[in-house]
C-alpha cells in the first residue's frame, strides 16, 4: 500500500519529502500542495494525486505535520496542514540524505 | 505518544474527515479544469480519471493508521514468541505455574459453590426454613445422649460448644408445630427410608426412599415431570398406598415419565401405584442423597410393619425431619419467637422424670435454602482451607511472574535505553513489554481453563470415591473461571507495567554507562522471594498435618482385621420372608458362603463394624447389668463364628455360635473394656445384661478384644453382640474372610443368593479394607490435595527463587571476576550467593512461622492424632523449604564460581 503510492514520477521515497518542503513554506491543503509541486517544479513533477492522502496519512502519524480544519482561498472547508518541528527537523535530514545522493548519482552519471 | 492510540480510537470519525477531504480534492480539480472550459460533467469524470481508484486510496490511507496498530501489535506479539522462545524454561514455568493457579482456583472455589452456596431448585428458596433442636447433653449422659430422647432413627453432629445439633423429632412436635402455624405458610416433614428394594414388572433393584408428608411437594412447590405429586390425601393411614418416583427411575424402569404413571410397583413386596414423576432438576432436600422414591409418610406402616405405628405416638421416639416455609413478610427471628416456646412447651411434657426434665432440646431454626447441610457440614470447612492454599498457590504464582518480568525487564535494559536512545517512543517500548506479559498471562489463563475443567472432574472423582450414589454435580463455574482468567490479564498488566515503565526512564544515558544498579528492583524481588517463601511454608506446615492426620488413621489399632474380608449386604425382609423362617434361611445362606472353596470363615451382623451406628436399626435403648445402667455401649447384632471371622480375640468364654438358637438362652458377648468397667476383675462369664425397651435378659458368654466402631477418629468402645438369630433383624452383612483377593469371590456369592431367592439384590458389596478406607475418605482426598498443592507451591517457589538468583548472579559477574581475580577462592563465591538465599529464607521463615502457628488452629477440627502446632511437623517443612531453597540457589551459585576472571572483566 504505502509503497505503491510511492510509485512516483519522483524519486521513490521523495514524496514526503516534497510534502514536508512545500509545507515548510506555507500551510496549504492537499490539493494546494498538488498544485503548489506541480507549479513550483514548472509542470516537471506531476504528483499521482491518489498518492498523496496515504502519505499526508503517515506523515500525520508520525507526527511531522499537523492538519486542522479551516477554510482555502475560495472559501471552502478544508484541511489545512502546517509543519511541526519534528517534521522540519525530517525534512533538515531528508534534504541532507537527498543532496548527497543527486551528488553521488551526478558523480556517476559525469555530469558533475 | 498516545496518538496513535487516540488514531485508533477515532478511526471510524477520522475515515469520515478523510472521505470529506478526498471529495474536496475532487471538488476542486474538477472546478480548475472546468475554469479550462471543459463542462462540469466531463470535468468531475476527469478529476476522478486523474485521481485514480477513489476507494482504494482511501482504504489505502485509511490503513495507514488502522494497520499500524495491528502491525505492531503482530510485531510484538512475534517479537513477545521470540522472547519467550529464548527463555524458554522461564515462560513455560510461569504460563505453566499460572495455568496451575488458576486452574486449581477455579476448580475449588466451583465446588464451593456447588456445595456451600447453591440453592435448591426450586421457588423462592430463599423463604425456605429448617427445623433443628440443640441440647448441651445432661451430665453423666453419653455425649451425643440427651435423657428425654429414648430412641432415635436419623443424624446427630456437633454443635457449638459440644451441644447436640439435630433435625429429628418425635411426630407429635410436627404435629404440634404444624397446627394453626402462625408463621409458617406449610409446614412440611419428611423421613430418609433409606434403600428399598424396588421390584418392577419381576426386576428388582435398590433405590432409596424418602417418606414424605402430604405438605412436602407443596411445600417445596415443585411441579411434577407428569402425573401428580403426593398430597394431603394420600398421607393417610389406610389411604391408597401411591408413590412419586424420581425423573432419573421413570427413565431407567419406564423408558420415559409418562409412561410410568399408573403403573404398579412393589416396594419391598408391598404393592405401591405410581401416581407422578418428580421434575429432573428435583433431588429432595439434601443435596446428598437424590431418592428415587417418594412415598407417603405413612405409608411407612404398610412397608415396615404395622408396628411402626407406635412410633407416631411415642413422644420419646425422635425420627421426622421438618422444614417449613416462611409467610409473606416474616423473618426467621420472627419465625424463631413464635416457634421456640411452643416445642419447649410441648418438649417439657414428654419428660416423665426430673432426670429427663434437665437440659431439654430447644428449638433452633437454620435457612433452609440450600437444603440440609449434610455435606455442607462435612466440607465448608475443608473446602475453605482448600480455597485458602490456592488462594496462596495464586498469589506465588504472580510473585513469580512480578519476578520473572522484573528480572527480564532489567536484564533488557541496556536493549531499552539503546532503543530509547535511537528514538523509539517510550510508550511503544512499555506497550511491547505489556504485550508480553499480557501474553504469558493469557497463556496462563487459556492452560488455566484446561486445568479447571480437568480439576473439577478429578475433584468430583476424589470426593465420590467409595461413597454409594453421590450426587454431588460440581460444574465448572464460568463466572469464577472468567473472573479468575480477568485477574490473571490484570496481573500480566499489573506486573509487567512497573517494570516496563521503570526500564524506559527517561534517564537512559546513565544506564547505558554504567550497567549494574537497580537497588529498588532488586528489593523489589527480594521481598517478593521472602513472600513466596513465607506463603510456601504456610501450605508445606498445613500439607505436613493433613498427611501425619493419614498416616495416623492408616495406623489405628481396629481391634479387627482389616485384610481378606468381603462384605456384602442383602435384606430378605424385604422380599417377604418373615419370622422366625428368615433367621433358618439367613443362618442357611451363612453356611453355604462357608463351604465355598477359599472362604475361611463366613459370618453376619445386622451392619458392618464401621456402618453399625449408620445402619438405621439401632438397639441404643437402656442398657442395665443388675440396677446398674450401662453408658456408651454399642449393640452389635451378630451371627455364628463373628469373632473368628474378624480375628477378634477372645479372653474369656466363649463367642456366638450355632448352639445360639432363635429357642435357647439369649446370650451376648461383651467387649474386655465394658466387662473391666462393669464387672472390674470378676469373670463376668454367666452374668446376666439386660435390655430393658425390649425386656430382654441376656446371658454373658463370653469377652472380646476390644474393637472401634465406626469412625477410625473414636475411641474403641464398649461393645455388647447379641446373637442375630435371637434377633431377627431386617437385613443381613455378610462378612467372609477369603484366601486372596476377597473380590474374585464375588461371583460365587451372588450365584448361591440367587438359588436361595432370585428376587433378592445383592448390595453394598465391598471389601473391609476399602469400607474402612471409605470412612476418611475426606482425610485422603484432603490428604492428596494438600500434598499436590505443597509440592506446586515448593516449585513454584524454587522457581522464583532460581530465577532471582541466577539474574543476581549475573548482575555481579564483574564483580565475581574482579574477587576471584583478587584470589577469592571459588567456595566463597559459592558460600557468597548460597548465603543470600538462606538470609531470604530464613526472613520468609521468620515471618511465617507465627502466621503458621495462629492458622493451623484453624485446622484443628480436620487433624486426628496431630496437635496443629506439631514441632515436628513445623521443622519439617523449614528444613524441606531450607533445602529447596538452597538447591535453587546453588546452580547459579556454582555458576558463580565457574566464572573466569578474565571473561568476567572482558565482559564489561
Amino acid at each position: 500500500m504505502g509503497r505503491k503510492a510511492q510509485k512516483n514520477d519522483s524519486l521513490p521515497g521523495s514524496l514526503d519529502m516534497l510534502i514536508l518542503r512545500t509545507l515548510s513554506l506555507r500551510d496549504l491543503h492537499g490539493y494546494g500542495i498538488v498544485q503548489f509541486i506541480q507549479q513550483s517544479s514548472d509542470n516537471e513533477l506531476l504528483v499521482e494525486e491518489g498518492s498523496l492522502y496515504p502519505a499526508l496519512q503517515r506523515l500525520e502519524l508520525n507526527g511531522w505535520i499537523d492538519g486542522v480544519w479551516g477554510v482555502t482561498s475560495n472559501n471552502r472547508r478544508a484541511r489545512i496542514y502546517t509543519i511541526t518541528a519534528a517534521g522540519r527537523k525530517q525534512l533538515a535530514v531528508e534534504t541532507r540524505q537527498y543532496a548527497k545522493l543527486t551528488l553521488a548519482i551526478a558523480r556517476v552519471m559525469g555530469t558533475e | 505518544m498516545f496518538r496513535r492510540l487516540k488514531y485508533w480510537i477515532e478511526s471510524a470519525r477520522r475515515s469520515e474527515t478523510l472521505r470529506e477531504e478526498l471529495e474536496l480534492h475532487l471538488a476542486e480539480r474538477a472546478a480548475e479544469l472546468e475554469a479550462d472550459g471543459m463542462t462540469a460533467d466531463h470535468a468531475r469524470a476527469e478529476a476522478r480519471r486523474r485521481f485514480g481508484n477513489l476507494g482504494l486510496k482511501h482504504e489505502e490511507s485509511r490503513e495507514i493508521w488502522l494497520t499500524r496498530f495491528w502491525s505492531e501489535l503482530g510485531q510484538d506479539i512475534r517479537y513477545g514468541f521470540r522472547t519467550m522462545a529464548t527463555n524458554k524454561a522461564f515462560s513455560a514455568l510461569a504460563v505453566l505455574s499460572l495455568a496451575l493457579g488458576i486452574g486449581a482456583n477455579t476448580a475449588i472455589y466451583s465446588f464451593m459453590e456447588s456445595i456451600l452456596l447453591r440453592s435448591l431448585p426450586v421457588a423462592d428458596p430463599e423463604s425456605l426454613v429448617v427445623l433443628n433442636w440443640h441440647s448441651q447433653p445432661p451430665q453423666g449422659a453419653s455425649k451425643d445422649w440427651v435423657h428425654v430422647v429414648h430412641s432415635v432413627s436419623g443424624l446427630f453432629w456437633q454443635g457449638a460448644k459440644g451441644a447436640v445439633v439435630t433435625g429429628i423429632f418425635p411426630y407429635g412436635a410436627f404435629e404440634t408445630l404444624r397446627e394453626d402455624n402462625p408463621v409458617f405458610s406449610t409446614l412440611f416433614g419428611y423421613v430418609n427410608g433409606r434403600n428399598r428394594t424396588l421390584s418392577i414388572r419381576g426386576q428388582a433393584m435398590s433405590v432409596s426412599a424418602e417418606y414424605v408428608s402430604g405438605e412436602y411437594f407443596r411445600g417445596l412447590a415443585v411441579s411434577p415431570a407428569a402425573g401428580r405429586l403426593i398430597g394431603s390425601e394420600d398421607d393417610r393411614p389406610g389411604a391408597a398406598a401411591v408413590a412419586v418416583i424420581s425423573f432419573a427411575t421413570s427413565q431407567q424402569r419406564f423408558g420415559g415419565p409418562s409412561n410410568a404413571i399408573g403403573q404398579a410397583i412393589l416396594v419391598d413386596n408391598v404393592p405401591f401405584t405410581v401416581i407422578g414423576v418428580a421434575p429432573p432438576e428435583f433431588f429432595g432436600v439434601d443435596p446428598a442423597a437424590a431418592p428415587g422414591l417418594y412415598l407417603p409418610l405413612h405409608t411407612n406402616l404398610l412397608v415396615d410393619g404395622p408396628g411402626t405405628e407406635r412410633i407416631y405416638r411415642d413422644g420419646n421416639h425422635y425420627w421426622v425431619e421438618m422444614m417449613g416455609r416462611l409467610r409473606p413478610g416474616v423473618s426467621m427471628a420472627q419465625a424463631q419467637a413464635a416457634l421456640a416456646p411452643r416445642f419447649h412447651q410441648w418438649v417439657a411434657s414428654t419428660a416423665a422424670t426430673d432426670g429427663e426434665r434437665v437440659k431439654l432440646p430447644a428449638l433452633l431454626l437454620h435457612p433452609g435454602a440450600a437444603g440440609l447441610g449434610s455435606l455442607r457440614r462435612e466440607y465448608s470447612k475443608p473446602l475453605s482451607v482448600l480455597l485458602a492454599m490456592v488462594g496462596l498457590i495464586l498469589a506465588i504464582t504472580c510473585a513469580n511472574i512480578a519476578n520473572l518480568l522484573l528480572a527480564r525487564a532489567a536484564a533488557r535494559r541496556r536493549e531499552m535505553a539503546v532503543r530509547l536512545s535511537l528514538g523509539a517512543g517510550r510508550f511503544r517500548i512499555v506497550r511491547q513489554l505489556l504485550t508480553e506479559s499480557v501474553m504469558l498471562a493469557s497463556l496462563g489463563g487459556a492452560f488455566g481453563v484446561l486445568f479447571a475443567i480437568w480439576g473439577v472432574q478429578s475433584l468430583t472423582f476424589l470426593f465420590s470415591k467409595g461413597q454409594e450414589n453421590f450426587t454431588l454435580h460440581a460444574e465448572l463455574n464460568w463466572k469464577v473461571l472468567a473472573m479468575t482468567a480477568a485477574l490473571s490479564v490484570v496481573c500480566g498488566l499489573l506486573f509487567g507495567l512497573v517494570p516496563a515503565i521503570q526500564s524506559t526512564r527517561p534517564d537512559v544515558i546513565p544506564e547505558l554507562k554504567i550497567s549494574r544498579g537497580g537497588g529498588s528492583r532488586r528489593r523489589m524481588q527480594h521481598v517478593l522471594v521472602v513472600a513466596q517463601i513465607a506463603m510456601s511454608f504456610l501450605i508445606l506446615v498445613a500439607a505436613g498435618l493433613f498427611v501425619q492426620t493419614l498416616h495416623k488413621l492408616h495406623s489405628v489399632q481396629l481391634g479387627y482385621t482389616r485384610e481378606n474380608i468381603l462384605l456384602f449386604s442383602l435384606n430378605a425382609r424385604q422380599a417377604g420372608h418373615r419370622d422366625p423362617e428368615i433367621a433358618t434361611f439367613y443362618a442357611d445362606l451363612r453356611k453355604r458362603f462357608e463351604s465355598i472353596p477359599g472362604v475361611n470363615s463366613a459370618t453376619l451382623s445386622h451392619a458392618s463394624i464401621i456402618s453399625a451406628d449408620r445402619a438405621g436399626v439401632t438397639y441404643r435403648g437402656p442398657i442395665k447389668i443388675g440396677a446398674v445402667t450401662v453408658e456408651g455401649a454399642r449393640v452389635l447384632v451378630a451371627g455364628p463364628r463373628f469373632l473368628t471371622t474378624m480375628q477378634i480375640p477372645v479372653l474369656a468364654g466363649r463367642e456366638i455360635d450355632d448352639r445360639d438358637q432363635p429357642g435357647s438362652t439369649p446370650v451376648a458377648v461383651i467387649s474386655e473394656r465394658l466387662a473391666r468397667t462393669y464387672f472390674g476383675n470378676e469373670n463376668p462369664v454367666g452374668r446376666r445384661i439386660t435390655f430393658l425397651d425390649e425386656k430382654r435378659d441376656l446371658e454373658i458368654t463370653g469377652v472380646s478384644a476390644n474393637l472401634r466402631h465406626g469412625s477410625l477418629k473414636e475411641e474403641s468402645s464398649m461393645t455388647v453382640f447379641v446373637a442375630a438369630s435371637q434377633i431377627s433383624p431386617g437385613g443381613m452383612t455378610y462378612a467372609l474372610r477369603t484366601t486372596g483377593d476377597p473380590l474374585l469371590y464375588v461371583r460365587n456369592v451372588r450365584e448361591i443368593v440367587r438359588e436361595a431367592d432370585s428376587s433378592i439384590p445383592l448390595t453394598k458389596v465391598v471389601t473391609q479394607a476399602a469400607e474402612i478406607d471409605r470412612t476418611i475418605s475426606r482425610e485422603v482426598t484432603f490428604a492428596k490435595l494438600c500434598t499436590g498443592f505443597a509440592v506446586l507451591a515448593l516449585l513454584t517457589a524454587c522457581v522464583g527463587l532460581y530465577g532471582t538468583m541466577s539474574y543476581s548472579v549475573a548482575r555481579q559477574v564483574s564483580e565475581i571476576g574482579i574477587r576471584m581475580a583478587l584470589g577469592a577462592k571459588r567456595g566463597a563465591m559459592i558460600w557468597m550467593v548460597l548465603r543470600r538465599v538462606l538470609l531470604l529464607a530464613a526472613v520468609g521463615l521468620a515471618i511465617s512461622v507465627p502466621v503458621a502457628l495462629g492458622a493451623s488452629r484453624f485446622v484443628k477440627s480436620l487433624l486426628f492424632g496431630t496437635q496443629p502446632n506439631d514441632p515436628g511437623i513445623l521443622a519439617l517443612a523449614g528444613t524441606v523449604l531450607l533445602g529447596a531453597a538452597i538447591l535453587a540457589g546453588y546452580v547459579p551459585a556454582r555458576r558463580a564460581s565457574r566464572i573466569d576472571p578474565l571473561v568476567a572483566l572482558r565482559h564489561e
